[in-house]
């Protein structure tokens, strides 16, 4: 695409006139306008988000725990009470779903079944949430936690108090299951992808040695794509701590900190979404800012390291 | 690549496996038990979303009758004429923004920009997928509803929504002109093309199937999410007359049926009515992207041979 040096009669280069350096210049560099578009729109919400807040804020009383007064770190704990454990299923039903998909399955079924789960991925949030508290909370709240509750009480935090409003079916427990059920899908279809770059010479040379299909999953397979599992859970991460309508749906929203897993409790994102209601104006707008600024924060890191992860995971398999 | 890569199809029975009086040994039986338990963790994924279709249609149909397409809401009853029109709008609005600012993106990071930069440029594409829609909804409510002065409006929303789906409609766009095969390039090139040539005449004729699922992929998830809207527009009862005016949408049904407690069972009809509706699109507009593909791809299978 670059312009060839134009050749003078006495060999030497002549200064080009202005316009042919324009066009030059345009057919340079004209790319990288609307190739950067998606990092400037990213600054462009940075900024519109710094404008809105009152970075004096970022305080001692800014991460405090009070809620009345600018507190924001109960928040950050419920997004993480939430996102952990979500990820954690997720990622080793998702692993086994990979593994299964890529090494037991006959090819038919798992090209009919892959498509399908891939699917899932794309079931918009407020549908989850609509069937979440309709019918899933019931159904958790009447038939599920009455029995289940007793037999896990003894694990920390598994205990209902009888004091705040437990058992009901929406609360911590139906946001990690249902936020689960969302990121399920796209952690699945990345480490599927992570264990199909895995080359056949390494599946065959283990088979070949005598290990069963199991061992060179376990003791191959998951070694090698170990960058693209962790992208995974990086990218999976992102994902929960972002999802809002669904969690806001079945979480009960009530910004405390929950005394136990039945609890009700609050999000970041979620936070922001049930403050939309109210009047968004003044001192409310500062502090969703500030809140949303902290979450793009944490997500931006998470999204760079997972991306740069499979980024890696891709190019050694293109270096073999 | 080069590399084949995946595991291999699976084998017939190996004697290898038996000891010497015929059994299978204990690492098999391990493997063989693995093998069947695992795929049932496929149930895990697949089983919720079947009882969530199953409540969905069930709570929908019964009680769906065609005037709850052609009438506008009226309180907690009436029709979903307005959520629908509105959804649409908003979603074409935001389909011609995100083609705008991504299309001529991701063609310029795989056609005219170098390996190098084009990576790095691909990461922060990727990364602004990554942003949760929440943002996107506050942000388009500090710029377009606040500062450019919109106020709750169909054009708020669909810009919003658009730039939310920006980076969905680059990454396809680049994937797609990255497919084209070098040969093809070669030969485009060494049969005297000019670049403008090559562009209009060989690459988008081949790209343009998987820029279309590219954008249709971007529509479903779009017109599935709420956050991004929630702010820059609100649920009305009649569809919006100018592109300042604000548009309901079906998410925005949703959302204020559940604002609104959700306890009248016309009221939960309607928001299951409006879920129906909304899985009934994306799931469309999923098929259709794998009809597309499908077909692309065997086209082009008959190209290379």
């Amino acid at each position: 695409m670059s312009q060839p040096p134009v050749a003078g009669p006495a060999g030497g280069r002549q200064p080009l006139p202005f316009l042919a350096r324009l066009r030059a210049g345009i057919a340079r560099w004209w790319p990288y306008v609307p190739a950067l578009l998606p990092l400037a729109l990213t600054l462009a919400i940075v900024d519109s988000l710094i404008g809105a807040s009152r970075l004096q804020n970022f305080g001692a009383g800014f991460f405090g725990f009070i809620i009345t007064d600018y507190g924001i770190l109960i928040f950050v704990v419920g997004s993480f009470l939430t996102s952990v454990p979500a990820l954690v299923i997720a990622m080793l039903v998702g692993l086994g779903i990979a593994i299964a998909s890529t090494t037991y399955l006959p090819r038919f079924l798992s090209e009919w079944l892959d498509p399908f789960v891939d699917l899932l991925a794309g079931i918009p949030s407020i549908v989850y949430g609509l069937w979440g508290f309709l019918i899933v909370a019931p159904f958790f709240g009447h038939d599920i936690f009455p029995t289940v509750a007793p037999a896990l009480a003894w694990i920390p935090g598994f205990h209902p108090s009888f004091n705040s409003p437990s058992l009901e079916g929406t609360g911590l427990a139906l946001g990690i299951i249902i936020l689960t059920l969302m990121i399920l899908p796209i952690t699945t279809l990345l480490m599927r992808d992570a264990l199909r770059s895995v080359p056949r010479d390494l599946w065959e040379s283990g088979l070949a040695l005598g290990a069963t299909r199991w061992e060179v999953a376990r003791h191959v397979a998951i070694p090698y794509a170990k960058r693209g599992i962790w992208g995974a859970a990086f990218l999976g991460f992102g994902r929960a701590m972002g999802e809002t309508v669904a969690v806001y749906f079945v979480i009960d929203q009530t910004a405390r900190l929950p005394t136990n897993i039945y609890a009700p409790t609050s999000t970041m994102a979620s936070l922001i979404v049930s403050s939309i209601a109210q009047n968004l104006a003044g001192t409310d707008l500062h502090f969703l800012a500030e809140m949303a600024l902290v979450l793009l924060a944490i997500t931006l890191v998470v999204n760079v390291a997972g991306r740069w992860m499979i980024r890696r995971t891709f190019t050694d398999v293109a270096g073999l | 690549m080069g590399a084949v890569t995946g595991a291999p199809p699976l084998a017939a029975e190996d004697d290898l496996r038996r000891d010497r009086s015929g059994h299978l040994r204990g690492r098999t039986v391990l493997d063989r038990c693995i093998g069947w338990l695992l795929p049932l963790l496929f149930l895990v994924a697949i089983a919720p979303i079947l009882d969530l279709v199953y409540w969905v249609a069930s709570r929908a149909l019964p009680t769906f009758t065609l005037s709850i397409i052609t009438t506008n809401p009226s309180g907690a009853a009436g029709g979903l004429l307005s959520p629908i029109v509105g959804s649409l709008e908003i979603l074409l609005l935001a389909t011609l923004v995100a083609i705008a600012l991504g299309f001529f993106g991701g063609l310029a990071t795989a056609e005219y920009l170098d390996e190098e930069t084009a990576g790095a440029i691909r990461v922060t594409a990727n990364v602004m997928v990554g942003i949760p829609s929440i943002i996107l909804g506050l942000f388009g409510f500090i710029v377009f509803v606040k500062y450019f002065g919109w106020g709750a409006s169909l054009a708020a929303a669909g810009v919003t929504l658009g730039i939310f789906m920006t980076p969905y409609v680059y990454r396809a766009t680049d994937l797609a002109y990255l497919s084209v095969p070098p040969h093809i390039r070669e030969a485009a090139v060494g049969s005297g093309a000019t670049p403008l040539q090559y562009l209009f005449r060989v690459a988008t004729p081949i790209a343009f199937p998987s820029v279309l699922t590219g954008i249709f992929l971007a529509m479903a998830i779009g017109v599935g999410e709420t956050a991004p809207i929630l702010l820059a527009t609100t649920p009305v009862a009649i569809p919006p007359l100018s592109l300042f005016q604000p548009a309901s949408a079906l998410p925005l049904y949703i959302w204020s049926g559940f604002e609104n407690g959700l306890i009248l069972p016309v009221a939960i009809h309607r928001a299951f009515q409006a879920a129906f509706l909304l899985l009934v699109i994306v799931v469309g507009l999923n098929v259709l992207v794998r009809i597309i593909a499908a077909r692309s791809r065997r086209r082009l299978e008959g190209l290379f041979q």
